[in-house]
């Protein structure tokens, strides 16, 4: 019955809302019993702030080093360790509620079957008339013109290191780079790299949780912060203030032809691996968008010490950034 | 000399790799096996067959799959009794063997880098390399463990971030707080008749 409180937890997160802080978890006492989750009854759901109850399957206690008392398990199992979560990545053990599921997986299909009948052959046709090499340049032209997104939410983060990155990066690029077609200032002489920031992330970096989960047609997975987050950044992304709407609509659906052309066979193979499409790609989008948040500004210094914690606050820049708790 | 000294050694590696040995670290044990997948993979020589069947015996090298499927399930592995688990671990691994041959037999201009590792626990390291295409770089990450034999053997990949084991932790969760591991079997079982045909 060791795992009835696990169970329990993960019923009440899929029943009940939880936000999640970027700060998922603790570190776990080494040794020490972990603090149960707070009783089902009195997890509550907030948008607002990082909730005590840590909506992670988190298992009680057993570390290594005290799981060596095989006894107490009736099942007998013949392993003295403990596949719990113990020093899996907080990221990584991170769960959403879905109280729109029904919603969302009509919702899945839906973008499921716009990718099979029409994004997909489309794009494997523009594929068949433009070449690799000319499309990556495509897509680093729009990447290019994302830049005022990328700056302006370093800039929020203060993470001034990544907004200067976004700055050399934007006039290198727009003038050496032939308008962005290129990107010398990523190449291995200067190894300016992308900062893929956006307004979710700067959202949870200031320990607004995802809320929960939610499939919109066309945009795909997203939720309440990563929704506010997207309509941030269509004010700083240039593309969104073409006029009429019709070339709007003809500009980002030929960006979505580009991108999807250049990553055919990437939804395929998530969906083949998964046992449930639906749950494998939520799944995926809240560890890699968690993962995000966490390593904000972390992305340029490719030798950074081993500092337990690391991608947090500690970076020197922009103390004030994220008020963790 | 230089070069004949990187041959030699390499092809000693390639060799010492495919016998347990104590002394590789797990970076170098990984680097081995990876390689040896790009070798399969860029060889024009070989049948889409020969080469998926190649890549089948290197990830049963590469990967302990009751370690993974442990993992992959967690609390809920002790749901299992044995005849379950043990019709569980091959019919999951052929699932991961498919999925993981297709995705793979896709690419081979990539270049990879081994850039280090890093011990998440004892006997258990994380190898971090990138996998750098035209458009982008591709973290990925390899998870092993020292099994019994004290060969480093991976049981996790985290690819982007995204941690293959969570990932199907959360499916296997979520399928089995609804559904009893027989259920969950039947899904697997319809699954890989599926990749078949």
């Amino acid at each position: 019955m060791k795992f009835l409180p696990l169970a329990l937890a993960l019923f009440a997160s899929t029943l009940v809302g939880c936000a999640h802080g970027p700060q998922a978890v603790s570190a776990p006492t080494p040794g020490g019993e972990m603090p149960l989750p707070a009783t089902p009854a009195v997890a509550s759901y907030s948008l607002e702030q990082p909730s005590a109850f840590l909506q992670l399957a988190k298992d009680e206690a057993a570390s290594p080093a005290t799981a060596d008392a095989p006894g107490e398990k009736a099942e007998g199992d013949e392993d003295d360790f403990d596949y719990g979560t113990d020093d899996v990545p907080a990221a990584e053990q991170v769960t959403i509620a879905d109280p729109w599921e029904p919603f969302n997986r009509a919702m899945f299909t839906f973008n499921d079957r716009l990718y099979f009948w029409v994004l997909k052959p489309v794009a494997e046709g523009y594929s068949a008339v433009l070449p690799e090499p000319a499309r990556v340049s495509v897509g680093n032209f729009f990447s290019n013109l994302r830049a005022p997104v990328r700056f302006v939410n370093c800039v929020l983060q203060a993470n001034l290191i990544g907004a200067s990155t976004e700055l050399f990066r934007f006039m290198l690029n727009s003038t050496i780079g032939l308008a962005g077609l290129f990107d010398p200032a990523g190449g291995e002489e200067i190894g300016l790299l992308r900062q893929d920031e956006d307004f979710g992330q700067t959202l949870g970096s200031y320990g607004v949780g995802q809320g929960f989960y939610i499939v919109w047609p066309f945009l795909g997975p997203s939720s309440p912060r990563d929704t506010v987050g997207m309509i941030g950044d269509y004010f700083s992304y240039p593309i969104s203030y073409l006029d009429p709407w019709y070339v709007w609509t003809a500009v980002r659906g030929y960006q979505a032809i580009n991108d999807t052309s250049l990553q055919i066979g990437d939804y395929e193979a998530i969906k083949e691996a998964a046992i449930d499409p639906y749950l494998s790609v939520r799944n995926a989008y809240i560890q890699y968008r968690q993962k995000k948040v966490e390593e904000k500004g972390g992305t340029i210094l490719k030798s950074e010490p081993d500092i337990p914690g690391a991608g947090t606050p500690a970076r020197g820049v922009g103390t004030e950034a994220a008020p963790q708790k | 000399m230089m070069k004949r000294l990187v041959i030699v050694s390499s092809l000693l590696l390639l060799v010492l790799a495919a016998a347990p040995v104590q002394a590789a670290t797990p970076l170098e044990t990984v680097q081995a096996e990876v390689n040896k997948v790009l070798e399969v993979l860029r060889n024009k020589s070989l049948k889409e067959e020969v080469k998926r069947e190649t890549l089948r015996v290197i990830y049963s090298e590469m990967f302990d799959q009751e370690e993974l499927s442990k993992w992959c399930l967690g609390r809920n592995w002790n749901k299992l009794s044995e005849a379950q688990r043990k019709e569980f671990l091959p019919l999951f691994q052929q699932v991961l063997e498919k999925t993981y041959g297709d995705r793979i037999l896709a690419y081979s201009d990539e270049k990879i880098v081994f850039d280090k590792e890093v011990p998440i626990a004892n006997n258990r390291v994380e190898v971090q390399t990138r996998a750098i295409t035209k458009s982008k770089q591709i973290p990925m990450n390899y998870r092993v463990f020292k099994d019994k034999s004290g060969t480093w053997k991976c049981y996790d990949i985290v690819v982007e971030n995204v941690s293959l084991v969570m990932n199907y932790r959360s499916q296997f969760n979520e399928i089995l707080a609804k559904g009893t591991p027989d259920e969950l079997l039947e899904i697997l079982r319809k699954k890989v008749k599926g990749q078949k045909a």
